[in-house]
């Protein structure tokens, strides 16, 4: 599998890289765990007074939250596409790329990946068992599986929607804020989506299916029965967000226009 | 069919919008948009065959590079026939990006950060090159453009001439039996030059590289290419050997006399009445250049007759050059006889 070897000759680089810049990598990581804090005190203050939100406790909120982290670390590893216009189409970057016999979305993968994101997944691990012990929940020996399966999901939904907003540069190099706006649209997935009415629950799942990358699959987890046709559901969403964003990506570079010079 | 580059009527159009003016324009531009559509590449044929060397020229804005980007599959034509290496370069882009190596000039393929030896090495991974090979292939590259003593630093901290060289030493990681290179001498030295010239010829020899390149040096071309190519606004004008440009274009000679005293046109014009000749005044009244066929017999006889009657302080016969012939292409748009 050369894609994979290739793969791990460029995350060898990118730590080698890193490690002569520690002191930037602790920053980082820093700044990354000071977010996540922020984020978790958030949900603690305005869903700590009340015990019950449309039938969610706080335990469970958190450990939503907790899920939510580790497919979107993932995603922020490897995705680190919110300027591919700027990088890739205005300034002809996209040029070099092209000139490279592998997929062009998988060398920027390995250009753009941020490695140092993957610790998100540590502390969303660390939240869901914390919250899980409160709520008493057990663990079953094939659970490790469906999670593993759950997150490649999730990741797979952001990535597609992310893809696809970034392959409209093929078309367009205009500056739109449409990329911000969209990481806050995907923090709504982190709340469970009866809280919400109707139409953003439908534009949630089916449209930008946020939902798919925090309560669903949590619902599983937490042993919401009424939503594990959902929870199931996760890894299909996932593979066709993400392959019709590639389809939609592989049509827009025969698209590209290059940078006059 | 054994053309390494076979082009039909390739052709590449530009659409851009433009926006009308004021606030009723732009109400305007809400409902129809105006269109304008650039033609960067009109209809090009060309065919190159294994082991060329072959000069792309013409003015900026011809659309040189938009060409070289259609053949690298960077770009996908408008319409047109591509044939590159037996295959459609936008068509199987991965499969065929490994039958080429590419540099551009402008703009660096190099991983800015990182050390020019980890680039290659990411190369050497990304084309799948085998070691044995490597080892060999690309110490003989790195002698060749000396470029050993660069290789721990990262490319950002390089000089343009020797970021160029790594760029060349990367292209060619992968042996490839065809090279494209656009602008790849802009902003070097002459003697960086030179040496990329060198290694260019030597691979050339070594491998039959086809190389296809464009450059606004004409000294390059000269250096390396028996054909050029000649491109004005996305057509071509020229097609065919560079010697055949000169003797069609560059058929006649200069004399160049710097004269002891002040001479005026109407003096000289009588003094060799009766030959085409065609008097210029160089810097001052004392210095004048004659252009004349290029025939011994023309030539003795205007020196006989001026040096007989003017005093001489310097006197030189120069053919017209590359330079002045394309110039004078460019500014003609045309080709006599061609
Ligand atoms: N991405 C683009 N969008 C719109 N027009 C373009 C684009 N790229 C090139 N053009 C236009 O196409 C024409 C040809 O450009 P090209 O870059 O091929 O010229 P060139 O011969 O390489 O010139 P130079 O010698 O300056 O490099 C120019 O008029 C240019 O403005
Ligand atoms: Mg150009």
């Amino acid at each position: 599998m050369s894609y994979l070897s290739i793969f791990f000759q460029y995350a060898g680089q990118y730590l080698k890289t890193r490690l002569t810049y520690r002191a930037d990598m602790l920053v980082e990581i820093f700044s990354d765990l000071l977010f996540q804090a922020v984020n978790l005190i958030f949900i603690l203050v305005v869903f700590g007074h009340t015990s019950l939100l449309s039938g969610w406790s706080k335990d469970e909120m958190v450990f939503i939250y907790g899920f939510f982290l580790v497919p979107f670390a993932i995603f922020g590893a490897f995705f680190n596409i919110w300027d591919f216009t700027d990088r890739y189409i205005v300034k002809g970057e996209m040029d070099r790329i092209l000139t490279r016999p592998i997929h062009s979305l998988f060398q920027i993968i390995l250009e753009r990946m941020e490695l140092e994101s993957l610790f998100g997944v540590i502390t969303g691990l660390g939240i869901m068992f914390y919250s899980g012990h409160q709520l008493g929940l057990s663990l079953h020996w094939y659970d490790p599986f469906v999670f593993v399966l759950l997150v490649a999901g999730g990741a797979l939904v952001y990535a597609g929607i992310f893809v696809a907003l970034a392959s409209i540069g093929f078309w367009s190099d205009s500056k739109t804020d449409i990329m911000p706006m969209m990481y806050n649209i995907g923090n709504y997935g982190r709340y469970p989506v009866n809280i919400y009415n109707r139409i953003i629950r439908y534009v949630l799942t089916w449209i930008l299916p946020f939902a798919f990358v925090g309560v669903y699959p949590s619902a599983y987890f937490l042993g919401r029965d009424e939503w594990y046709g959902y929870a199931f559901f996760t890894p299909v969403i996932g593979v066709i967000f993400f392959g019709l964003s590639v389809v939609f990506w592989n049509y827009g570079v025969t698209k590209y226009r290059g940078a006059g010079n | 069919m054994d053309y390494i580059i076979d082009v039909k009527d390739l052709r590449k159009e530009f659409t851009s919008h433009s926006s009308r003016s004021g606030l009723k324009g732009a109400f305007r531009d809400l409902f129809t948009r105006n269109y304008t559509i650039k033609t960067a590449v009109n209809d090009v044929s060309l065919q190159i065959k294994k082991g060329e060397m072959v000069g792309y020229i013409g003015e900026n804005g011809a659309g040189k590079s938009t060409t070289i980007k259609m053949l690298t599959g960077i770009l996908t034509p408008t319409s047109g026939l591509v044939r590159v290496n037996g295959m459609n370069p936008h068509k199987d882009r991965e499969q065929f990006v490994r039958s080429i190596g590419v540099v551009f000039g402008q703009r660096s393929q190099l991983w800015w950060d990182i050390a020019v030896q980890e680039s290659f090495r990411l190369l050497k991974k990304v084309y799948n090159v085998p070691d044995e090979f490597y080892n060999t292939h690309m110490a003989d590259v790195i002698k060749t453009l000396g470029i050993e003593p660069l290789l721990d630093k990262p490319v950002r901290k390089l000089s343009l001439g020797q970021r160029m060289r790594c760029e060349l030493a990367a292209a060619l990681i992968h042996n490839p039996p065809l090279l494209f290179l656009d602008e790849p001498t802009i902003g070097l030295d002459v003697l960086v030059k030179l040496r990329i010239r060198e290694f260019l010829k030597e691979i050339n020899a070594k491998y039959g590289t086809t190389i296809l390149l464009t450059t606004h040096d004409l000294s390059d071309i000269e250096a390396l290419c028996e054909r050029v190519i000649m491109l004005d606004e996305g057509q071509i004008i020229y097609d065919g050997a560079l010697r055949k440009l000169r003797e069609n274009w560059g058929e006649g000679k200069q004399i160049q006399f710097a004269f002891a005293e002040e001479a005026t046109h109407a003096e000289l014009q009588s003094l060799t009445q009766g030959h085409l000749v065609l008097w210029e005044q160089g810097g001052n009244a004392s210095n004048w250049t004659a252009s004349v066929e290029n025939n011994e017999d023309i030539i003795s006889a205007v020196i006989g007759r001026v040096v007989g009657a003017k005093k001489i302080a310097d006197l030189k016969i120069v053919e017209i050059t590359t330079e002045e012939i394309i110039r004078n292409i460019y500014e003609e748009g045309v080709i006599r006889n061609g």
